[in-house]
């Protein structure tokens, strides 16, 4: 090996040719060696997290380089931290520049400097080698709680940032090697639980030590100057490959808008968020302006978690392509001046990003690829959504403070040549595992009822999205209880393409089916309850794809047969009119000649539904003649599910993208 | 021939059967094709062929791949899952997650049972084990009389908080048991009583679905063995390196799910054992995938997060075996960004290495052997025939060119590719469990192993590599160095520092009560029975338990609890003295005692290892091409030495000894390979 080059002079590579000084073997060896290294952190944090939600899955491990860019990104690590731990990394080194010393951690979850969210805390350790910082190890993990205004810092009413959590700017928590107690004292006092926060704190930081031992056992083995040389290589290689993967695709640009439910500071109405994509066959290139200005609820986003969006959704088309700042390269974003719900800076609430602009940016990219990439298409999945019940636990005598933290698996959208997955992880981190009811049983105070697939909440479509799941409650024996929700999608239903029709809307209801029956909607803060009372909610299914009148029979016969449809819709939306004969013993029949008539009927009358007169709709509805699933997915009308009430605007709105996404498409 | 052990492997491609005859303390090996239409008919075949007289038998093992494939086919009688209203979906929910976390085409298999066969009831236990609904008598019986209307043979019961009290569930698989007395039943809390419904469920779920075909599948077997003249009882390997006989099996059939994969890591455990090596890694190197095991201290590593598919649990204690898709049939390739890649798509059986000419013609990790002389042409005495021009063809238009090297260099360079990510394996499996690889020693077998075997050590600081005598069937051996054993547990939620230790021994005493029963049932002599306590613990408020031996008597909790503090330290590289220790579960592992077989040492009082059948070019990175002297293993006695480089051919496998090792075979007809000089891939790869 003669002919290293210096790391210092090596810079980000924009060349499409590859710019080797590394034998084949040895950048193979290295690139493979670095995976590992932070593969061992993440399966460190595994074994030793505190806090349930990183047990969980939500958490992330990443090498940088020197300069802060990643070198590689776990394999297992979860999507919504995806390009956001290089600009971690160079928070730090903005702060500490010159004063980085072997020995030292640093802790920081700042969301305006590129972070997640509070909850989110990052910890860094610098790798030295030959009296250099040669690279840094990241762990990010999810905090069960970080202090704030409610349980779980999801505060849904905060405007600013001040009462969601502790916001950590970059911070020495170990100085030399020596642990700087009162620095994590202040950080762990203000949770909740200061002693989960205090274990997560230490295990976090040794994942790191896990990741820098295994660079300097590479360093020992291949130098300095080559291990240097491989972090960079590693990125150019990244780069190249998705620049090449262009080469094969068509030159455009492409357009969509999806939108957050409403913000409460405006009239009713959907909220945008637009994306335009450019394929100029040297790069991918996102331009979000047009986007609303931020939300009056904690829906926005910053700029770190709206560029994890775009390149997680465009990852999502690129499954193979390691993660790191080559794709960064290669991948690049306008995302607008700051104020928007794409690029909210300081001090506006951002926390609920993951339910809010990221679960929208990430489904429009899906809807915009799906035309670059036709097999690979995919129809909008459900949206991520978090159940809080806080209160104490009188249970024990000494009611401790509890907090029921639940999230669900919901369907995911129908694709070109199959249906959508259904109970899947959100596309936020498909390896966020739900939680047994029977280790929350233990914990909480809460009795689940029901944790099944919720019928008919797949996008009706030539093939249907995946199945929500349906989830419910009683409280039995608590003091103080509130709750509280952070989702979407009540109103910006999750939605078809190429002529398939929307799911279902999300939102909890309580008491449902009984005289106190309210809908709560999707996007609530500090609701009290009493012991009791019960609740549910679903999780939506997938949006369809294609026009489900074209979806075979004997497809619709099984999907009721399993109980995914039911006899009533599988008429309405698929126009299969099924006869029961013994269910007993699943005996089904398709009626084929009055099938053909309705499919006729439903044909001639669906493009009128889409402009009929939406108060008349809901009336209709409030008197109970008409379904639901019939406003959504026959009228495209938008109400408040519990009252009745017309949503003029919003109906507006959702149904010229239906048009769009849906009626265009049929024939 | 006196009396002999059998041990019969069940494989995709071939049944092993293996056969220790108890005079001679000689072991050999019938090959047959397997009959995957009725693994029945090669057992019983390779038994003819291999002229065992079963009333000569004495022992007579099995592993067998009837229920993996079972599940992976989703051949299964006509099941039905029972469970608490609300909760039908259990299974199908899983816990959501995907095995693929990019790819949106690619899903988790669907559930065992459909979901048209799962059928809710209305009960309920609570947290603490306290029924707010007992079963309804009459709604059961209507429920059953459905599954008998639908020709249902096999149910699963899986109420939620079973674990806590099983009462609920007892009662309904009483009534299904009534009404449908022909029907298997698998209860969840009887089959695994933990918490956790999804692991619980589904590891019950697979229960009901294999104990008809399973059961009847060894029911049959016996009853053959037993008409041949065998006189013991057949006994089934099982996923947590032991056995159990066909008695057993039929209440615990999902046992079988993992039968035969834990019989390499047994083998290699023994071999390690013989050879004085406390610690060691088991590298298991075949054509499409290499399965890598962990013996420390001397005992295999358990898991219980375990699956045949992913996101279908079977959380029974298992052998934890790591499967990377890297084999001698790994495909080498350039990818789009022009960097050298290997595996993990596989040439497989079918079209094969480029060499086999059978249609393949990309290069494979046994093509660049083959390129560099590290592998001969003429294979398994001649059987196979290698096409060495075939294997220069691919490597040369695949990789050499594009690469802009010699095809020698690019032959070397697949192969250290290869190597580093078997490594990168193996130290997944190792230092994430807090060892140092350069502690260990190296067991290579599987019939690429051996060629690989002592290049991934240097890779990873390893000294030494073991090579047995028969690579190529040592998870045959495997199946004959079992013993009985099954493990039970119990949900045991307390403080250790104020745990009611007299509680806590009386809920073990049970455990025993109930493993001695089973052990009884099966035949063991209570000489021969060994009961092992471990208890769970975590600290207050962590996710992540360990298992902890514990003894009996006032002071055993005390001694774990400082047990549970090093392990963690050494697991998870902390410890924390003054955090509170919480007790999670309680263990117990029964073992009956089956005599195993004795192998003699070899003297070793030669050195010289004789002439070499030949002396062939072999390339090394560093050292270019050498003549290298080729042994045929059968010739050489124990206790002949070598220096590196040496290849060693044998019927099954190729021994690859490098430069800058020496080499022995022991008294045990081992190869053992030393590496005296550690790696520098700086100057290898040059």
């Amino acid at each position: 090996m003669t002919n290293v080059r210096l790391a210092d002079q090596a810079s980000s590579q924009s060349s499409n040719e590859p710019d080797r000084a590394l034998d084949p073997v040895t950048f193979e060896v290295l690139k493979n060696a670095f995976a590992t290294a932070v593969d061992l952190m993440s399966e460190q944090i595994l074994r030793t997290c505190y806090s349930f939600v990183i047990y969980s899955r939500d958490f992330s491990s990443a090498l940088c380089d020197a300069r802060g860019n990643t070198v590689m990104q776990g394999t297992g690590d979860i999507a919504v931290h995806v390009g956001t731990l290089h600009f971690q990394c160079k928070a730090v080194l903005e702060e500490f520049s010159h004063d980085i010393h072997p020995g030292d951690v640093f802790a920081v979850n700042d969301p305006y400097r590129g972070g997640t969210h509070f909850n989110d805390v990052s910890f860094i350790r610098p790798i030295f080698s030959e009296g250099r910082v040669i690279a840094f190890a990241q762990n990010k993990g999810h905090w069960a709680d970080i202090g704030g205004a409610v349980p779980g810092s999801f505060d849904v009413n905060a405007r600013e940032h001040f009462g969601e959590g502790l916001r950590i700017t970059p911070v020495r928590i170990w100085s030399k090697g020596v642990f700087l107690h009162d620095v994590a004292q202040l950080l762990v006092s203000n949770t909740r639980a200061p002693r989960q926060a205090m274990g997560d704190l230490h295990a976090q930081s040794e994942a790191t030590a896990v990741c820098e031992r295994e660079v300097l056992r590479l360093v020992d083995k291949y130098s300095t100057a080559t291990v240097v040389q491989a972090m960079q290589e590693s990125q150019d290689y990244v780069e190249r490959i998705v620049r090449r993967s262009l080469e094969h695709l068509p030159k455009g640009v492409w357009e969509t808008v999806d939108y957050i439910d409403f913000d409460p500071d405006k009239p009713e109405g959907l909220v945008p968020i637009r994306i335009k994509l450019t394929l100029d066959g040297k790069g991918i290139h996102y331009d979000l302006t047009g986007s609303a200005s931020a939300v009056g609820t904690f829906l926005n986003s910053g700029y770190g978690t709206t560029h994890s969006a775009i390149y997680a959704g465009t990852k999502t088309f690129f499954p193979d392509v390691p993660l790191n700042s080559g794709f960064y390269a290669a991948v690049t974003a306008d995302i607008g001046p700051e104020g928007t719900v794409v690029n909210a800076g300081w001090p506006y609430a951002v926390t609920g990003f993951c339910s809010g602009t990221y679960e929208k940016l990430m489904n429009g990219i899906f809807e915009l690829w799906s035309q670059i990439m036709p097999e690979r298409a995919m129809a909008c999945a459900f949206n991520l959504e978090y159940l809080l019940v806080g209160g104490r636990d009188s249970r024990n005598d000494d009611a401790p403070f509890f907090m029921w933290y639940d999230w669900m698996a919901g369907g995911w959208g129908g694709r070109a040549s199959k249906d959508g997955a259904t109970a899947t992880a959100p596309v936020f981190g498909p390896g966020l595992a739900v939680q047994s009811v029977e280790g929350q049983e233990r914990l909480s105070p809460v009795l689940t009822t029901s944790h099944q697939i919720a019928c008919d909440s797949g996008g009706p479509g030539r093939f249907r999205g995946g199945l929500g799941v349906e989830k419910g409650g009683t409280l039995t024996d608590a003091t103080g209880p509130v709750m509280s929700y952070c989702c979407d999608r009540a109103r910006s239903i999750t939605w078809g393409i190429e002529g398939g029709l929307p799911s279902i809307p999300h939102g909890v209801w309580m008491n449902k089916g009984t005289d106190q029956e309210i809908f709560l909607g999707s996007n609530f803060s500090s609701v009290h309850l009493q012991p009791g009372d019960s609740f549910t909610r679903p999780s939506a299914g997938g949006g369809g794809y294609g026009d489900p009148l074209e979806r075979p029979y004997g497809e619709v016969l099984e999907d009721v047969i399993d109980g995914y449809v039911s006899i009533g819709r599988a008429a309405a939306d698929y126009g299969v009119v099924i006869n029961e004969i013994d269910a007993e013993l699943d005996e089904f029949a398709v009626d084929e000649e009055r099938s053909r008539e309705l499919r006729l009927q439903i044909r001639a009358q669906r493009i009128g539904w889409l402009t009929e007169d939406a108060n008349l709709v809901a009336k209709r509805y409030r008197e109970r003649e008409l379904s639901l699933l019939d406003v959504i997915r026959r009228y495209g009308v938008i109400l408040d599910w519990g009252t009745g009430e017309l949503f003029a605007n919003t109906t507006a709105q959702y149904r010229e993208l239906m048009t769009r996404r849906s009626a265009s498409h049929w024939s | 021939m006196a009396s002999a052990r059998v041990a019969v492997d069940v494989g995709g491609t071939f049944t092993d059967v293996c056969i220790f005859d108890e005079g001679s303390q000689h072991m050999r090996v019938t090959k047959v094709p397997s009959t995957p239409f009725d693994p029945m008919v090669a057992v019983l075949d390779g038994v003819r062929r291999a002229k065992v007289h079963l009333n000569q038998v004495n022992l007579f093992s099995h592993g067998t791949t009837v229920a993996t494939n079972a599940l992976i086919t989703r051949n299964f009688p006509r099941a039905a899952m029972v469970t608490t209203r609300g909760f039908r979906d259990v299974i199908e929910i899983r816990d959501g997650t995907k095995d693929d976390l990019w790819d949106a085409y690619k899903d988790v298999s669907g559930p065992y049972i459909k979901r048209r066969d799962r059928f809710e009831v209305n009960e309920r236990t609570n947290y603490a084990g306290n029924v707010i609904t007992a079963v309804d008598e009459k709604e059961a019986r209507q429920l059953a009389a459905l599954l008998r209307k639908r020709g249902v043979t096999t149910v699963a019961v899986c109420f939620i908080n079973s674990y806590a009290n099983p009462q609920n569930e007892i009662k309904m698989r009483r009534i299904l048991q009534e009404e449908l007395p022909d029907a298997t039943i698998s209860a969840s809390a009887e089959i695994l009583p933990e918490i956790f419904e999804h692991d619980r469920f589904n590891t019950a779920v697979s229960n009901a679905v294999l104990a008809p075909l399973v059961s009847g599948y060894v029911n049959r077997l016996a009853d053959e063995l037993t008409k041949g003249g065998y006189e013991g009882d057949l006994l089934l390997l099982h996923s947590g390196g032991g056995s159990m006989t066909p008695r057993m099996v039929k209440r615990f059939a999902v046992r079988l799910a993992a039968s035969g994969i834990a019989a390499g890591a047994i083998a290699a455990r023994h071999i390690a054992q013989q050879c004085g090596y406390e610690n060691a890694v088991g590298l298991d190197m075949g054509g499409t995938s290499t399965d890598i095991s962990l013996i420390s201290n001397g005992e295999l590593r358990i898991s219980k997060e375990w699956h045949v598919e992913y996101g279908h649990p079977i959380a029974f204690p298992s052998i934890e075996v790591l499967t990377i898709g890297a084999g001698g049939g790994s495909l080498a390739h350039i990818d789009i960004a022009g960097s050298l890649r290997n595996g993990p798509q596989s040439a497989g059986a079918d079209p094969g290495p480029a060499c086999y000419r059978s249609g393949g013609d990309q290069p494979t990790n046994t093509d660049a052997n083959v390129v560099l002389n590290r592998l001969g042409t003429n294979l398994a005495g001649g059987a196979k025939i290698l096409d060495h021009q075939a294997a220069v063809e691919a490597v040369d238009g695949v990789i050499a060119k594009p690469l802009g090297v010699s095809v020698d260099e690019a032959a070397q360079a697949i192969l250290q590719v290869a190597n580093a990510n078997m490594a990168n394996a193996v130290r997944l499996i190792t230092i994430r469990r807090g060892y140092d690889p350069r502690d260990f020693a190296l067991i290579a077998f599987g019939g690429a192993g051996p060629l690989h075997g002592a290049e991934v050590a240097r890779e990873l600081n390893i000294p030494v590599v073991v090579v047995p005598p028969s690579p190529g069937v040592t998870s045959a051996m495997g199946c004959l160095l079992v013993d009985i054993r099954h493990d039970l547990s119990a949900m045991y939620a307390a403080l250790a520092a104020s745990c009611d230790t007299s509680d806590l021994e009386s809920k073990f005493q049970a455990l025993e009560a109930e493993a001695a029963a089973r052990l009884r049932h099966e035949g063991v002599a209570d000489e021969n029975c060994l009961l092992q306590r471990t208890i769970s613990m975590r600290y207050q408020g962590q996710w992540r338990s360990l298992s902890v031996p514990i003894g009996s008597g006032v002071d055993a909790l005390g001694q774990a609890v400082e047990v549970f503090h090093q392990l963690h330290e050494r697991e998870f590289a902390f410890s924390q003295l003054d955090q509170p220790v919480e007790i999670y579960q309680i263990h117990l592992s029964a073992v009956g005692k089956i005599p195993k077989p004795t192998f003699v040492p070899a003297r070793t009082l030669v050195r010289d290892p004789g002439a070499p059948r030949e002396i062939r070019p072999v390339y090394f990175g560093r050292e270019g091409w050498v003549a290298t002297p080729v042994y045929e293993r059968s010739q050489l006695p124990a206790g002949a030495t070598f220096r590196g480089p040496v290849v060693i051919d044998q019927l099954d496998s190729t021994t690859l000894v490098p430069p800058r090792t020496s080499a022995e075979i022991d008294e045990w007809a081992n190869i053992r390979i030393y590496i005296t000089e550690s790696d520098n891939s700086l100057e290898e790869s040059k």
